[in-house]
């Protein structure tokens, strides 16, 4: 873990899942380090813009990296599983390719923003606090153990492949979320479709699509007992969540399920409060869950 | 060196199902396939599996081991050993089982056969000798080249397990062999065999075919560069294609996805229409931003800026690649 | 019951080259193969397709020609080996203009690199997976020609009328059941016998089906006792390490660290013909100066970046199969069986001794490669003359009509063989045969033979085929999908196919090309230079002789 970092939010957290913003901040200050805020950062482009226009992906991207060489950062956080694979794509390319890095960064200068040297290493909030100090930090302050809660993670897709691109874990057999929700003190609940897709990417072009898969974790995680599912990406949590409805009806099974961005289940066992995490931002209401952490 | 595994058994005559557990002796350097051959010379001649070359050129042998697709001729079975635990052999998914690890095909040469997989050379005189071509240009689609049709990524295909008429990794990964291939002028109409229903908007990009692939085909990244021309032809008008452009044109003009936007632009105004109950939950719950208060991202006129450039390049490289191959001036 | 004018048994490059010109020329195909067409062993191809285009220098047919005539050790038909290397670069072109993604040159042409054995560079290749490539090029073309493929059905038996031959037989695997495949003409393409050894660099599926079905029919089979071993290949499973790895500079080191193969082939080095590097490396195995009963092939001083773009596919192979990257360290290799010159008795367009019957690819023999053959010069044949028999088939079909008659008894006594094989309660298994015939043939009619082993070796075969005869035993007594029942009729073809090598190496008292006789050291032009011919005997094997054509290369004592 390192003690500053540069932050790389994403447009969702920083909008419709603001409350991922706001537990992250909180969060930092608990777990000890500073996040350095990034002005005039960009969306990453998601798998969208990486699709359509890929010349344009890469350069939006070596702009962010940029960016956080400028902040004197040597590594950037980032709290959404599409942002990391995005940002970690495009360093790769620029790092393994010295020509492009020059062409690029002949176009970044041309429009006046900063060059990029290949300093910055991208790593997700989850594998910060998964192993080594963060996690011996993490240990340190759930001081409010969530005893008794039942926690389904889910990793979705690209926080875990491809795994040339990501390495942190076994992309088959990942534990980060189960460490930690050990670690918040709660139990991990174990189901096929932790790693499947939630359907994002393409819930609004192919909404039928996604939500067949969607259902899926959903299901295996209600029937293996969980309270409530985690996950370390707001795409994946606003198909969990907002979509949820949806998924219930075309499944004909009432989920019900609360879903934690990663950051809130840290803030709750380190004893941030129901309104400090903005729970009720949530459509799933998270109250059976939540009841049981701030009851006593 | 003993090794042990289990295989999920299926006779289609008897229509009996059941996982069997099998031990053998094997040399260490055994591969998972070395396994079934033991087994199927020395202790069981039924159980049914496909095999040919046994060095993953020809894709015959794919099948599932803990429930991921691999080729059984590049599996390596020490480490099994070595750990103790004990993989359990399935046939690949997204297809019919036919009996044991044997599944249909049938289905993935279809989808293999719809997205024309063969060079046009439309009307174009084909020279005396080869095509002037540049190494540059055949790398484009070297990745793509190395694919054996094996299967994996299909297995594994998380959009093909809820749609199962998306085309598919291999199919599109095979299209975008022809698509870069400076030779092929199949031009629009080609393009508009993978923009259909069950085209490349309808990849999830779960990256599972990406990560199955033996061969580093790379069938993800591959389905992107068939969307990029796709939508650098200007053919946009598939939901797929216009959430991309959402993205294009919310950071243009923020900085940001605007999300208030991409809903309405991705699914047109009836289906937003239709959609107003659920933008009401989201709203109740806070989640709409304000859209009379757009969130700008700073030093904006850079990001313009930067569009402007990168597009202008992009015209640049589209009006090269028109020119098509060369051949040759001597004869 | 189905019917077609040319029917093709095989989808490698040879049977898909084959089908694609007989249907060019309006001819109705119906190809017939035990594999889908990707899967075939031509895939496995790593180095190059040789065609003197002259892009890496002056070069001309004339001069491929030489060079394979001398490889061939003399015994290959010049006629045969001059239309093949005059064709050579308009197939090559042809394949390009399909789409095939051969590596280029600075200006964009079709790059070559040199192979053992060839003289000037020639070997056109796409990275280390040209066979990969064309296969897949071929298939493409296939699908885009429309042509009918009954896939997963394996061929049994050919049917004739007596005169000509009218089709086949073939074991429908998928749904079980014997099919009757009508044929105005019938093209065999169905690869070579590899796995009659232990040790081979083959496909499970190269079990010499085809060459079988024609001996059994009466049809003579050529020069079957020379089988070529490929100096590198992997010890743990016999894969195959491209002769490019050499072509691309790579070294042969003994354990003393020393390029051998200087001592043998002055000139030549590693790039002396494969015969001369394979007999080297048993040699230095032989003689105490092996690693493990391997030799090194060493590509360390090529360097990264070169092994990533020329070479990457070896490198997998070294990975996965050897636990060794080459990058690093040296590959531990040795000779194994690689290809079969022999084959079917064909012409220069493919046709058989039996009207209606032709043959092409590594299941014939021409004769294009005589008694060894150069490197990149597998892949050409299977063009040239799929293209040649393709053609002459379809011309055949369309100046007779229909042919023969088929009659539907051949499809019950096919019931009847199978309903036998799988009656049979209790016997061997055919694993059991299967490893016997590998062992035998590799220790006794490997690279180094005497009398007194091929004596063995011939007893040998013959009573393991008096054991088969007698009954093995199929454990999968279903329908569908019984690989077990075809497992066990290949072995029936291999033991067939074994004997007649075996009987064809005992007779040939001379050393030429890559058989290699101890107690015949010397090549015996007075004697031997002619074709050695295997005739079906009701079972047994009957040779006679057949001479060579020579137009333009007297034969010389062959050095590199």
């Amino acid at each position: 873990m390192k003690q500053s970092y540069a932050y790389y939010p994403g447009c969702l957290a920083s909008l419709s899942q603001k409350e991922l913003d706001t537990s992250t901040r909180a969060i930092a200050g608990k777990l000890g380090f500073e996040l350095v805020d990034i002005p005039g950062f960009t969306c990453c482009g998601a798998g969208d813009i990486h699709e359509a226009r890929p010349e344009y992906y890469l350069h939006l991207n070596a702009r962010i990296l940029g960016q956080a060489e400028q902040l004197d950062q040597d590594t950037l956080l980032t709290i959404c599983n599409v942002c990391t694979l995005n940002l970690r794509q495009a360093n790769k390319k620029l790092r393994d390719d010295e020509e492009l890095m020059a062409r690029v960064n002949d176009n970044l200068r041309e429009v006046g923003a900063a060059a990029y040297t290949g300093g910055v290493e991208v790593r997700h909030l989850l594998w910060e606090i998964a192993e080594g100090d963060g996690y011996e930090k993490l240990k340190e302050i759930a001081c409010k153990p969530l005893t008794g809660l039942k926690i389904a993670p889910f990793y979705g897709c690209q926080i875990l492949r491809p795994s040339k691109l990501l390495g942190f874990e076994d992309p088959d057999r990942p534990q980060s979320l189960e460490r930690i929700i050990e670690a918040c003190g709660a139990e991990p609940v174990d189901y096929p479709s932790k790693i499947t897709c939630c359907g994002f990417p393409i819930v609004l072009a192919r909404e039928e699509v996604a939500l067949g898969e969607l259902i899926q974790p959903l299901a295996e995680a209600k029937e293996a007992g969980a309270d409530a599912m985690v996950t370390p990406c707001p795409l994946c949590h606003l198909s969990l969540d907002a979509w949820q409805g949806k998924a219930s009806r075309e499944a004909d099974i009432e989920f019900d399920l609360p879903i934690f961005h990663l950051a809130q289940l840290v803030g709750a066992a380190a004893g941030l409060t129901y309104d400090e995490l903005l729970f009720k931002r949530h459509l799933v209401k998270t109250h059976p869950a939540t009841d049981k952490i701030y009851a006593g | 060196m003993e090794f042990t595994i289990k295989i999920e058994r299926y006779n289609p005559e008897t229509e009996d199902s059941h996982i069997e557990r099998f031990t053998v002796d094997a040399p260490e350097t055994a591969t998972l396939l070395d396994v079934l051959d033991v087994i199927k010379d020395d202790i069981d001649g039924s159980l049914t599996y496909r095999k040919s070359c046994r060095m993953a050129v020809c894709g015959s042998c794919g099948m599932r081991m803990d429930g991921a697709a691999v080729l059984a001729c590049k599996a390596p079975m020490a480490p099994y050993a070595e750990s103790g635990e004990i993989p359990v052999i399935s046939p690949m998914g997204n297809l019919p089982v036919v009996k044991d690890l044997v599944v249909d095909m049938a289905p993935f040469w279809e989808k293999f056969r719809a997205i024309k997989p063969y060079l046009d050379d439309g009307d174009a005189e084909v020279p005396v000798k080869e095509w002037r071509v540049q190494q540059e240009e055949l790398d484009r689609i070297m990745k793509e080249a190395l694919c054996i049709q094996c299967g994996c990524c299909v297995s594994e295909c998380n959009s093909m397990q809820a749609d199962p008429d998306f085309l598919g990794p291999a199919a599109l990964a095979k299209a975008a062999r022809f698509v870069y291939d400076v030779r092929d002028r199949g031009g629009k109409e080609r393009l508009e065999l993978y923009n259909g229903a069950h085209g490349v908007w309808d990849c999830t990009r779960c990256y599972f075919c990406q990560e199955r692939c033996p061969k580093g085909v790379d069938p993800r990244d591959a389905i992107a560069k068939v969307g990029a021309k796709i939508y650098d032809a200007g053919m946009q008008s598939d939901k797929g294609a216009r959430h991309a452009k959402v993205f294009v044109k919310s950071t243009y003009q923020s900085g940001y996805l605007l999300e208030t936007q991409l809903v309405p632009e991705t699914i047109g105004p009836i289906g937003a229409i239709k959609e107003i109950p659920f933008a009401l939950k989201m709203a109740k719950a806070g989640k709409v931003p304000n859209p009379l208060k757009p969130h700008k991202a700073k030093k904006l006129d850079e990001v313009k800026r930067l569009n402007k450039l990168i597009a202008e390049q992009e015209k640049q490289q589209r009006e090269a690649a028109a020119a098509g191959p060369s051949a040759g001036d001597d004869e | 019951m189905v019917r077609h004018d040319v029917v093709v048994v095989g989808a490698g490059l040879a049977g898909m080259r084959a089908a694609i010109e007989a249907s060019r020329y309006g001819a109705d195909v119906g190809v017939v193969s035990k594999l889908h067409p990707t899967r075939s062993h031509s895939g496995a191809a790593e180095g190059g397709i040789n065609a003197a285009l002259g892009n890496a220098g002056e070069d001309s047919p004339e001069q491929h020609t030489f060079f394979t005539v001398k490889g061939s050790d003399y015994l290959g038909d010049q006629d045969a080996i001059a239309v093949m290397c005059a064709d050579g670069p308009g197939d090559i072109y042809e394949l390009e203009h399909m789409g095939a993604v051969f590596s280029r040159t600075e200006d964009g042409k079709i790059a070559q690199r040199p192979f053992g054995a060839g003289g000037a560079p020639r070997t056109c290749y796409a990275a280390d997976i040209t066979g990969h490539v064309l296969l897949h090029v071929l298939y493409e073309q296939l699908v885009k020609s429309g042509v009918t493929v009954y896939e997963e059905w394996f061929a049994l038996d050919l049917v004739t009328d007596g005169e000509r031959c009218v089709g086949l037989t073939a074991w429908d695997l998928m749904h079980g059941g014997v099919q009757g495949v009508e044929g105005g003409a019938v093209i065999l393409a169905t690869g070579g016998l590899g796995r009659i050894y232990r040790g081979t660099t083959n496909a499970y599926a190269c079990t010499g089906d085809g060459m079988s079905m024609a001996w059994r029919a009466g049809v003579p089979l050529k020069d079957m006792e020379f089988i070529q071993f490929h100096p590198t290949t992997l010890k743990s499973n016999g894969v195959l390490i491209t002769e490019g790895a050499r072509g691309e500079g790579g070294y042969l080191r003994n354990r003393n660290g020393d390029r051998f193969m200087y001592d043998y082939a002055p000139n030549a080095g590693e790039l002396a013909s494969r015969d001369v590097v394979s007999r080297s490396e048993q040699t230095e195995i032989d003689n105490g100066r092996g690693v493990d009963g391997c030799v090194l092939l060493d590509l360390t001083h090529l360097g990264a970046k070169r092994i990533m773009e020329r070479l990457h596919g070896s490198r997998e192979l070294a990975m996965d199969y050897a636990g060794v990257d080459p990058i690093e360290e040296p590959i531990p290799v040795r000779p194994g069986a690689h290809y079969h010159m022999g084959g079917v008795d064909t012409d220069l367009w493919g046709r058989t001794s039996m009207p209606g019957l032709y043959a092409a690819g590594e299941a014939a023999c021409v004769s294009v490669h005589g008694a060894n053959r150069l490197g990149g010069n597998s892949l050409l044949e299977t063009v040239v003359f799929g293209r040649r028999s393709g053609m002459a088939a379809a011309q055949d079909v369309r100046s007779n009509g229909k042919g023969g008659v088929f009659s539907p008894a051949a499809v019950r006594v096919a019931e009847r063989r199978i309903k036998g094989l799988l009656d049979v309660e209790s016997g061997e298994r055919p694993a059991v045969l299967r490893r016997e015939l590998a062992d035998m043939m590799y220790d006794n009619a490997g690279i180094f033979r005497t009398a007194e082993k091929l004596d063995a070796c011939k007893a040998g075969v013959t009573e393991l085929r008096g054991r088969y005869d007698r009954g093995i035993v199929i454990q999968d007594k279903g329908r569908t999908f019984n690989s077990d029942l075809v497992q066990a009729i290949e072995l029936g073809a291999m033991l067939e196919m074994a004997d007649c090598l075996v009987t064809g190496a005992v007779a040939r008292e001379e050393s030429r090309g890559a058989h290699s006789r101890l107690d015949f050291p010397e090549r015996d032009d007075e004697n031997w230079l002619r074709h050695t011919l295997a005739y079906n005997d009701d079972g047994e094997v009957r040779l006679d002789y057949k001479p060579v054509t020579i137009t333009e290369y007297e034969p010389a004592v062959r050095t590199y």
